[in-house]
């Protein structure tokens, strides 16, 4: 049975006037995804409603927004999760970047990030171990696999401090140094990512929010990350002190 | 010979606001039980908090307890203008003066401890 | 390497408001709560230790200036500010205890939970101290 579900959606044109929000009464089934009910305003109600969507099933990052005030991917969550029959659901766009237009942001700040870092999203997958034995599996290669993150955003968006500091790294690009230290590619220069996450603007800016490990669609857990790239660089300071004058 | 690493400011900052966190744990509490419990009913009248000043060892749980809270709280404040996305000099101008207000206010408490304990002589 | 630079017209919150955003708790998890608890718990008490220190200065005017601060911090209005006190210095002490620990990615899994159980603590002490606050 059809849900009557009111969306209200963060509107801004760059036109000079200030942003409104527009409502708008959408018909809609409650195990549809909440980018469908969008798609469904923009085709049947306002072609002028501006937002982001590529894969349509959690792979991409592109469609990342704000549904009551909390970071979502709209094509991986369906409507029966964020409202009930009769409900309201707030549309607005991520926090901490330009707003282009309506629920779309421009990224940039974010990739620039991610490009400082040299975050690579290629990476060697866990080691594919034989059923029977549980040991490593023989005369397989180690397989490669994509990193978790999928650079969307929603953990920018979530951060506190990325809202009031606009040179803090930020959670992807710090959990994307800790992965590169982990697992160092060519050509990437990890003693300076390594000062770059120890610096003003890195991993000692995180106040342990957790709200970036909370939005994550992808498992990424920035907030571990960062906590590990803290333990790391005082465990490598302290040994390198220790070291010192001999 | 290895040379000694140059302190990092952020790092250091962060563990010396932790770890003065978790110390002034301990010594608010031994604060909280000299001030209330010890006497009866508490520090009270003048004179209390004379004899109470002059022990050597209230002294220096009161000297560190007043040094680690506002070290602390200097640093908190920090953090917080920090985080508003200064210019560097910016935010070196604000480490300096926190640093200065700092020692100020120990400076003044350990004043004001010897003002008491000397009988305001 | 040729990066686009936000378009002039896009819409970005004030730079005013952008001082006040860590506030912004609408729609945010446990872990955030606990962070904006922890800030403006942090800032009182930067301004009671300014007070404490400011007051403790009628100690220098001997014992008849200090004996009547103390009548006048044991009237009802005091004693409450005692109780927000002892509030604010539990939860910003217990919070910072979980930040140290969990910052350095110990007990980090265990967050919430550990949120949880020192939010009973906290509520528990402050029942007990303000009992014993009120009863003198």
């Amino acid at each position: 049975m059809d849900w009557q579900v009111t969306f209200r959606v963060f509107r801004y044109k760059q036109d000079g006037a200030p942003p409104r929000v527009d409502s708008f009464i959408v018909e809609v089934s409650p195990d549809e995804y909440v980018i469908d009910a969008i798609e469904r305003i923009w085709a049947e109600q306002d072609r002028s409603l501006v937002f982001g969507q590529a894969c349509h099933h959690g792979a991409c990052g592109s469609c990342g927004i704000r549904v009551n005030g909390r970071e979502k991917l709209p094509c991986s969550i369906t409507i029966r999760s964020v409202t009930v029959d009769r409900g309201t659901l707030m549309l607005e766009p991520l926090r901490n970047l330009p707003v282009i237009s309506d629920l779309l942001v421009n990224m940039t700040p974010f990739y620039e990030r991610m490009e400082r870092v040299h975050f690579t999203p290629v990476r060697i997958a866990e080691p594919i171990l034989d059923e029977t034995s549980g040991r490593l599996a023989a005369d397989v290669s180690p397989a490669l696999r994509y990193e978790n993150c999928l650079e969307c955003g929603l953990c920018f968006s979530a951060c506190p401090i990325a809202g009031t500091d606009p040179d803090y790294l930020g959670p992807a690009a710090l959990a994307a140094i800790a992965r590169m230290i982990e697992e160092p590619r060519d050509g990437v220069d990890v003693d300076a990512l390594r000062r770059l996450a120890d610096g003003e603007h890195g991993c000692w800016r995180c106040h342990t929010a957790f709200e970036c490990s909370e939005v994550c669609p992808s498992g990424v857990d920035p907030a571990r990350s960062i906590a590990a790239l803290r333990r790391k660089l005082t465990g490598e300071g302290l040994d390198r002190l220790f070291r010192a004058g001999r | 010979m290895i040379p000694a690493p140059p302190p990092n400011k952020a790092r250091l900052a962060w563990l010396v606001q932790a770890g003065s966190g978790l110390l002034l744990l301990l010594l608010l509490c031994l604060h909280l039980i000299a001030n209330h419990f010890v006497v009866p009913g508490g520090l009270q009248g003048y004179a209390d908090v004379v004899r109470y000043l002059s022990n050597p060892l209230i002294l220096t749980l009161e000297m560190t307890f007043l040094v680690a809270v506002t070290g602390h709280a200097a640093l908190g404040v920090r953090a917080i203008l920090l985080d508003l996305g200064l210019s560097q000099r910016a935010g070196r101008n604000v480490s300096l003066v926190i640093g200065a207000l700092s020692v100020v206010a120990v400076a003044y408490g350990a004043w004001l401890t010897s003002r008491v304990i000397g009988g305001l002589r | 390497m040729n990066v686009e630079r936000p378009h002039d017209l896009t819409y970005q919150v004030a730079e005013s408001r952008r001082v006040v955003n860590w506030l912004d708790s609408r729609g945010r998890g446990l872990g955030m709560w606990a962070f904006v608890a922890h800030r403006i718990t942090g800032i009182g008490l930067v301004v009671y230790l300014l007070l404490h220190l400011v007051l403790l200065s009628i100690l220098a005017q001997g014992p008849d200036g200090w004996d009547s601060f103390v009548a006048l911090a044991r009237t009802p209005v005091f004693l409450a500010l005692d109780v927000v006190l002892i509030a604010g210095v539990l939860i910003h002490g217990l919070n910072g205890v979980r930040v140290a620990l969990t910052g350095m990615d110990f007990g980090l899994r265990q967050q919430k939970p550990a949120l949880v159980g020192l939010a009973i603590v906290a509520a528990v002490a402050l029942v007990y101290a303000s009992i014993r606050i009120v009863a003198g």
